[in-house]
């Protein structure tokens, strides 16, 4: 019932960006400033290091030549690839997502430890890069702030964000090398014990430096000063204890202060050979974000006059695609939540953008180079073939383009359009593919379904229903049925119980019956655009000809390529998911769940419902209202829901590698104790009948996968009807 | 090398059996309403060996169907799989004819062609599974023939084709020109690539009729049948369930092979 759900809290995004206070206090201080009298406490800049001016300006002049360096050489690697359509439209809609993804950091935020630490080191950086450019303007401007009531809140800001760094520093250390964190490791490199430690060295540098100052300077005539630098001044009260004479603090201040200082601009260098280019990176992928629905895949325009079909070759991906290569910081979070990597098959989606990132780097150059002198731009500058050496067939085909990858990575990286790129060539330009998919695609050609061999006929579910109305132009709704709705046996109860509510619900609807087919979802998946676009042409004509405005769908890929490909072809309809209908409908009361149905359920949120379409709540609240029945959440779920592993074509084929991803969510279920688990999609029905019995093997007490239209059909007609219903 | 392959378009084997009917007045199938024929089975799997042939020793391949206008689908489709010269053999004329009559058609039409070193045909069309138009295509022409086919491959002299059997498989060697029907276990036909399918959709397919070949319209189709189909019809299904008794599994398995050695089953 309602009130036992064990809903978790949704992944909730934190108010406000926590970096703005900082910026916030430092506009204060400027405003401050101008109040101040002159005889008010400041400090000597660039004290007891005469040469200190110049060294920094030397530091910062190679420095800014090493970045301007760095992002040339990259530059130069993105652009030989291929125009993105579309990347400088929507300027508003990308602005938005590069303060809230790329500075806000809302994704790095998904792993709260991870947030807080990245949240720590990022704040330091930006408020100490601030208290530093204070600094120079205060010494080489005719401008004068650093003194009086500001100059001691700067100095304890500055201490204050030092602190925060340093803490930032700690639990990075803390996990790097203490907790079990694996995901860090996958792909550890020296950079990332450098960057660590060397921010580590430079914050505890700086405190070394103040210490110093203020144990010569301030310590015995202004100690009401030097305790607005907190930092420094408990670590002078250390040194303190020591006893050194002032000229042994001065040789020590001039010593760290150097280092300090070279640490500094040493640390800042390793963005241009790091994955600290983040910095830089992460923002400008951001802008770069898609801004249309992840559901959608690109289209290939003008596909017949093409000669290059999908991605063989690096220089086919369009710039922005290897633009997001460099972004990539190793985290591993996609990884962590790939289901093919989970069930230990052959794709881990960090590895696959590191390679590729590999790949670019060792051939990009050359390439480069050679564009202008070959007509054929440099295709073949390598004996390593992108695909097949660099990235494996089975690789490409383990993916279920299930989005999780593309939803937890913290800068912002699309996966999935990548991954089908590259399938895209394995079928249309090489014609390899795992011989079942190879089956479902000419299946899908012959007989405008996928699914060979079945006995059924696409109006059989209609057997034993009373009068099933066609469409025909002048009813409200479309109920599209699908190809796995009518022609796989275990989805017909679905379907009818499906058609049988909205009919209850009073609704003008009707089907389509024999003249269905197969929207092309598959073939788009498996990387057959071609006959996707001849497929989705078809039922666009189709559907306008019959005059169809909205669409209820059973299958949410029918869903969403009704939805957000189907734009791409001219069809524009408004298209519902049944779940979503069916819980409109009891919101208005068109339908009432008025029996009881004792059970426990679990609910599996299907990928292309769920995370790629953002619809959670409607099959929620179905399993809400239906009295009687209580749900227990499995412990990924919503948007970091597992995926069935049908997405992406996986439907129809063999899977390689140590588990079967199905069994491993059936497991999953299991583990709720719950007797039902309820989905709403055809393909996870269907991998649960599968799953659940492999890794549940006794049959009695066994879990059963359920549509949430079957459920609700029980609490609306009864379960005895429903029975009588299925065995007539 | 020139090769033609034989390619047939058949009913949908796949057809859901509640959407197969005949009329059992004129004795034919019904075609199923929003079923596509498609490619006899066997026939993609002919094209396929004849491609690998084409592609290891060079030369050409020609696909021919005798068929109704629907038919170019069948073309196209061995078209794409890299097959060079399509040839649809279509005349009211040749309708309703049995193996011999089709085989007669196209092996006039691999005459017209002239040059052809081999034929290559499905080990049995899908649909009516005879088996018989590769074999009488050999006769008609005069050549050798190997059936059902494993394996084919070129030697310098001609083919050496492997042929599958009862208890195994045996190794022929065949003069060109020659006749091969190639069966499933040769491997699965390829998928076409899009530049391929683009490519085949843009190629004209040669349509001949009974006047092209020289053929008399008495001769084919209907008229110059020699098999005469005398009842339609599909079958009646029936099932019966025996339980079969005894206390422990070991006891039923002793007695459900008594009773499969009663009915001489086993
Ligand atoms: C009882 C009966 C009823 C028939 N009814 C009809 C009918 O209603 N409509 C109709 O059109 N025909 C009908 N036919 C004719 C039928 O289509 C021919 O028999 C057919 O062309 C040969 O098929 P098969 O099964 O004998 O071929 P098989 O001998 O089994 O075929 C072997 C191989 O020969 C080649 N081949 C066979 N046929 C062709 C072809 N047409 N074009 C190119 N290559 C080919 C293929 O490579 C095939 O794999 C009927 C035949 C019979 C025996
Ligand atoms: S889309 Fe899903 S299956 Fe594919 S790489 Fe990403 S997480 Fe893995
Ligand atoms: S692709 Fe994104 S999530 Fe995956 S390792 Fe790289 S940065 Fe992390």
């Amino acid at each position: 019932m309602a009130d036992s759900t064990n809903r978790p809290a949704r992944p909730q995004r934190l108010v406000g960006a926590w970096w703005g206070p900082a910026v916030g206090l430092s506009a204060l201080g400027f405003y401050a400033s101008a109040t101040v009298p002159g005889d008010a406490p400041t400090r000597e800049i660039f004290f007891n290091v005469p040469d200190g001016a110049w060294a920094v300006y030397a530091f910062l002049a190679a420095l800014v030549g090493l970045l301007i360096f760095g992002f040339v050489r990259h530059a130069s690697l993105w652009s030989i690839g291929q125009p993105t359509p579309g990347a400088l439209k929507e300027i508003p809609s990308r602005l938005k997502n590069t303060v809230r993804l790329g500075m806000a950091q809302d994704k790095v935020r998904r792993d709260r430890y991870a947030g807080i630490m990245h949240w720590c080191i990022f704040s330091s950086i930006v408020v100490l890069t601030l208290v530093t450019a204070q600094v120079a303007i205060e010494a080489d401007f005719p401008v004068s702030f650093l003194h009086g009531d500001y100059y001691l809140f700067f100095s304890f800001y500055g201490d204050l964000f030092g602190v925060i760094g340093l803490i930032g520093v700690g639990m990075a250390l803390y996990r790097r090398y203490f907790a079990q964190m694996h995901r860090i490791r996958w792909d550890e490199r020296l950079e990332d014990h450098l960057i660590i430690v060397g921010l580590g060295l430079v914050l505890l540098s700086g405190f070394f430096v103040e210490a110093a100052r203020i144990m010569v300077t301030e310590m015995n005539q202004h100690p009401d000063w030097a305790r607005w630098s907190f930092g420094g001044f408990t670590v002078a009260k250390g040194i303190g204890v020591f006893g050194f004479e002032d000229h042994q603090m001065l040789a020590f201040h001039a010593y760290s202060w150097w280092f300090h200082v070279a640490m500094a601009f040493g640390w800042l260098a390793l963005i241009v050979f790091t994955r600290l280019d983040h910095m830089f990176f992460a923002p400008i992928n951001a802008f770069l974000l898609r801004t249309d629905s992840p559901g959608r895949l690109t289209k290939i325009e003008n596909i017949e006059e093409q000669e290059v079909f999908g991605v063989g070759f690096i220089q086919d991906f369009t710039w922005k695609q290897l633009f997001e290569l460099d972004a990539c910081v190793r985290c591993g979070r996609c990884t962590e939540v790939c289901p093919a990597n989970i069930a230990g098959q052959p794709l881990s989606p960090m590895h696959l953008i590191q390679d590729l990132k590999a790949h670019l780097a060792d051939v990009g150059p050359a390439i480069a180079q050679h564009r202008h002198e070959f007509s054929d731009p440099g295709r073949e500058v390598s004996s390593v073939a992108l695909i097949g050496d660099v990235i494996k067939d089975e690789t490409l085909w383990a993916c279920r383009t299930c989005g999780a990858c593309v939803q937890e990575c913290p800068v912002m990286i699309e996966h999935v359009p990548t991954i089908v790129d590259m399938r895209r060539y394995l079928v249309m330009s090489e014609a390899r593919i795992p011989a079942t998919a190879q089956a479902a695609l000419e299946n899908l050609e012959m007989r405008g379904h996928p699914w060979r061999g079945t006995a059924l006929e696409r109006t059989t579910w209609m057997e034993g229903l009373e009068e099933v109305p066609m469409f025909d132009g002048s009813q409200e709704y479309l109920y599209w049925v699908g190809c796995s709705g009518s022609l796989v046996e275990r989805n017909l109860p679905v379907t009818k119980a499906v058609f049988r509510l909205v009919k209850e619900s009073g609704a003008s609807f009707g089907v389509l019956g024999q003249e269905e087919t197969c929207n092309g979802d598959p073939a788009r998946r498996l990387g057959n655009e071609y006959l996707y676009q001849i497929l989705a042409q078809q039922l666009v004509e189709t559907f306008k000809s019959k005059n169809v405005q909205k669409v209820i769908t059973n299958c949410p890929h029918c869903f969403n390529t009704f939805k957000n490909e189907y734009p791409q072809f001219d069809g524009n309809f408004e298209v519902i998911h049944h779940t979503e209908f069916l819980a409109g409908a009891m919101q208005s009361g068109k339908l009432t769940a008025k029996h009881p149905v004792a059970a426990n359920v679990t609910y599996h949120d299907s990928c292309y419902l769920g995370r790629i379409n953002g619809v959670y709540d409607a099959p929620r609240q179905i399993l809400e209202m239906v009295p009687g029945t209580n749900l227990t959440e499995m412990q990924r779920n919503l948007s970091k829901g597992l995926c069935c592993g049908a997405g992406g074509g996986n439907m129809w084929q063999e899977e390689v590698g140590e588990r079967r991803v199905n069994h491993v969510r059936s497991e999953e279920a299991v583990r709720t104790g719950a007797d039902q688990v309820i989905s709403n999609c055809p393909f996870c029905i269907q991998m649960f009948e599968d799953g659940v019995p492999a890794v549940h093997p006794e049959e009695e007490g066994r879990m059963r996968p359920f549509d949430v239209a079957e459920l609700l059909e029980k609490s609306v007609f009864g379960e005895t009807a429903v029975a009588g219903e299925r065995s007539s | 090398m020139h090769i033609v392959v034989c390619a047939k378009q058949i009913p949908d084997p796949e057809t859901p059996p509640s959407a197969f009917k005949i009329d059992a007045a004129t004795n034919k199938v019904i075609p199923a309403a929003g079923i596509s024929p498609v490619l006899s089975q066997f026939d993609g799997i002919a094209a396929e060996a004849a491609l690998r042939l084409k592609e290891a020793k060079g030369g050409k391949v020609t696909v021919i169907s005798l068929g109704a206008e629907s038919a170019q689908a069948a073309i196209k489709q061995v078209l794409a799989m890299g097959a060079d010269e399509g040839v649809l053999l279509k005349d009211a004329a040749f309708d309703d004819g049995d193996s011999y009559t089709t085989a007669r058609t196209l092996a006039e039409a691999i005459k017209k062609l002239g040059d052809v070193d081999a034929v290559f045909c499905g080990r049995q069309a899908a649909d009516w599974d005879m088996g018989q138009v590769g074999l009488l295509i050999a006769e008609e022409l005069g050549w050798p023939a190997a059936i059902i086919a494993k394996g084919v491959e070129a030697t310098d002299t001609g083919l050496k084709i492997q042929r599958v059997l009862a208890d195994g498989f045996e190794t022929v060697e065949a003069p060109l020109p020659a006749v091969v029907t190639v069966s499933n276990e040769f491997g699965e036909p390829r998928y076409p690539k899009l530049p391929q399918i683009m490519a085949a959709a843009k190629k004209t397919v040669t349509a001949w009729g009974a006047g092209d070949l020289g053929l008399d319209p008495g001769s084919v189709g209907k008229a110059g049948a020699r098999l005469q189909l005398q009842k339609l019809f599909i079958p009646e299904k029936s099932g019966r369930v025996e339980l079969i008794e005894g206390d422990t599994p070991q006891e039923q398995a002793s007695n459900l092979i008594k009773k499969l050695q009663a009915d001489k089953l086993i």
